[in-house]
């Protein structure tokens, strides 16, 4: 074989994955890390800290183009993401500026995979349940006018819900910004957690919302990435592109999914992260 | 405000969702365009192996992009795709916070979406 077609295979085969994750991402609202680096990382030997400069790229192309997508549809919830943005992106510049040199990623790592396994529990307490029930706004909600209502593609109708818990997704939200400024990952699962769990909204507004917002916080960790060489164009043009094409299909999978289909999904890639991080935090490479 | 229990649609931000994703829809687009064009012109001029891709990172400076970009070079050309993606959630929270001043005269939003302009473009320029 030669050496320009063995370029093209292997790039073929960052397309294909790529493909699949974002589709994995932008039905769940985690953007696609999760397939992306462990793809990179063992069956294409990428060296991990570049692996994770390709995927902050793709998730910032997923959270766009499936973000157009959820936006014009009207089920991401707008003002909850440019509320608790604030948080995310003070918590990643506090992580990269300052927390990055004073903590030891390895135990961040591991720290940061047990709680997703914890935070496995008040997932499955509702696992199978459709729409969240009798929740009512608390003062931060109501003063900021947080609740919002979707149309529901599987239901045919059109959801009314109300948010409650702010302050615990605000602290949340700070948690997942520094994690994602000192391990350069998107946390997106964190913001899933954040509105699945404390603010109690409809589980497909959670995943459209925490995708809306994942961009903005990969693209201020992006910096670092930038700066010590890490993203590598040659392999991110195949990511980006074909993570788009993913995306865009899985938001139409996404729409007609139901709300508690949607939240096992989750349930099952919280699992995956939480050992993947584990793995990490433990010393494997991937 | 009127009654805050009672359940609103997103009637109000309806402009700034529409705004949002075009913005979205019209950096993504283009991003992939000029990347296309990047690896297409780098192929056309020989081939790269595996092991530059995994190994040959961007430059981030913008003279040494732009000088590159004038002399046609394909990785130049890429990382302009992969600026202009960066770019594109940065650019959507911009133009929310001109809608939240100038069209909803929400200033407590606009407010909040100018903070997180400014520490996400701290984050991508400066910080870490």
């Amino acid at each position: 074989m030669t050496e320009a077609s063995q370029s093209i295979l292997w790039l073929s085969e960052v397309a294909g994955a790529s493909f699949v994750a974002g589709v994995v991402g932008s039905i769940s609202g985690l953007g696609g890390g999760i397939v992306i680096v462990p793809v990179l990382t063992i069956l294409m030997h990428v060296p991990i800290e570049r692996a994770i400069g390709a995927s902050i790229v793709s998730v910032i192309a997923v959270s766009s183009g499936a973000g157009s997508v959820y936006v014009k549809d009207k089920i991401t919830n707008v003002r909850i993401a440019m509320f608790l943005e604030l948080f995310t992106a003070a918590g990643a510049l506090l992580g990269a500026g300052y927390l990055s040199r004073h903590i030891n990623p390895e135990s961040l790592y591991i720290l940061f995979g047990l709680m997703l396994l914890v935070s496995l529990i008040p997932i499955f307490a509702r696992l199978g349940q459709e729409l969240p029930d009798g929740i009512q706004n608390d003062r931060i909600a109501s003063s900021l006018r947080l609740n919002g209502s979707y149309f529901d593609k599987r239901l045919g109708r059109e959801i009314q819900y109300n948010v409650t818990g702010i302050p615990a997704a605000i602290g949340i939200m700070f948690a997942a910004g520094i994690i994602s400024g000192i391990l350069g990952i998107g946390a997106g699962v964190v913001k899933v957690l954040a509105h699945e769990v404390a603010m109690k909204v409809p589980t497909k507004v959670s995943t459209a919302t925490s995708n809306f917002m994942i961009g903005v916080t990969a693209a201020a960790g992006a910096g670092v990435y930038l700066r010590r060489g890490l993203v590598l164009p040659f392999l991110v043009v195949p990511v980006a592109i074909f993570v788009l094409v993913g995306a865009f299909l899985g938001t139409r999978i996404m729409e007609r999914l139901s709300n508690s289909l949607l939240r096992k999904i989750f349930a099952l890639l919280l699992a995956i992260v939480g050992i993947q991080m584990l793995i990490r935090g433990l010393g494997g490479k991937y | 405000m009127d009654n805050p229990t009672a359940p609103k649609t997103n009637a109000q931000t309806d402009a700034i969702s529409d705004v949002s994703a075009w913005v979205l829809r019209a950096g993504v687009i283009l991003s992939s365009l000029v990347m296309l064009i990047g690896i297409i012109v780098t192929f056309a001029h020989g081939n790269i192996s595996v092991a530059r891709i995994t190994t040959d990172g961007c430059d981030y400076r913008p003279d040494i992009i732009w000088n590159g970009i004038l002399r046609g070079e394909g990785k130049r050309i890429i990382e302009a795709g992969i600026y202009l993606l960066l770019f594109t959630p940065i650019m959507r929270v911009f133009a929310s916070s001109i809608l939240f001043a100038f069209q909803e005269r929400d200033r407590l939003y606009t407010a909040i979406t100018l903070v997180v302009l400014i520490l996400t473009l701290a984050g991508l320029l400066w910080i870490g």
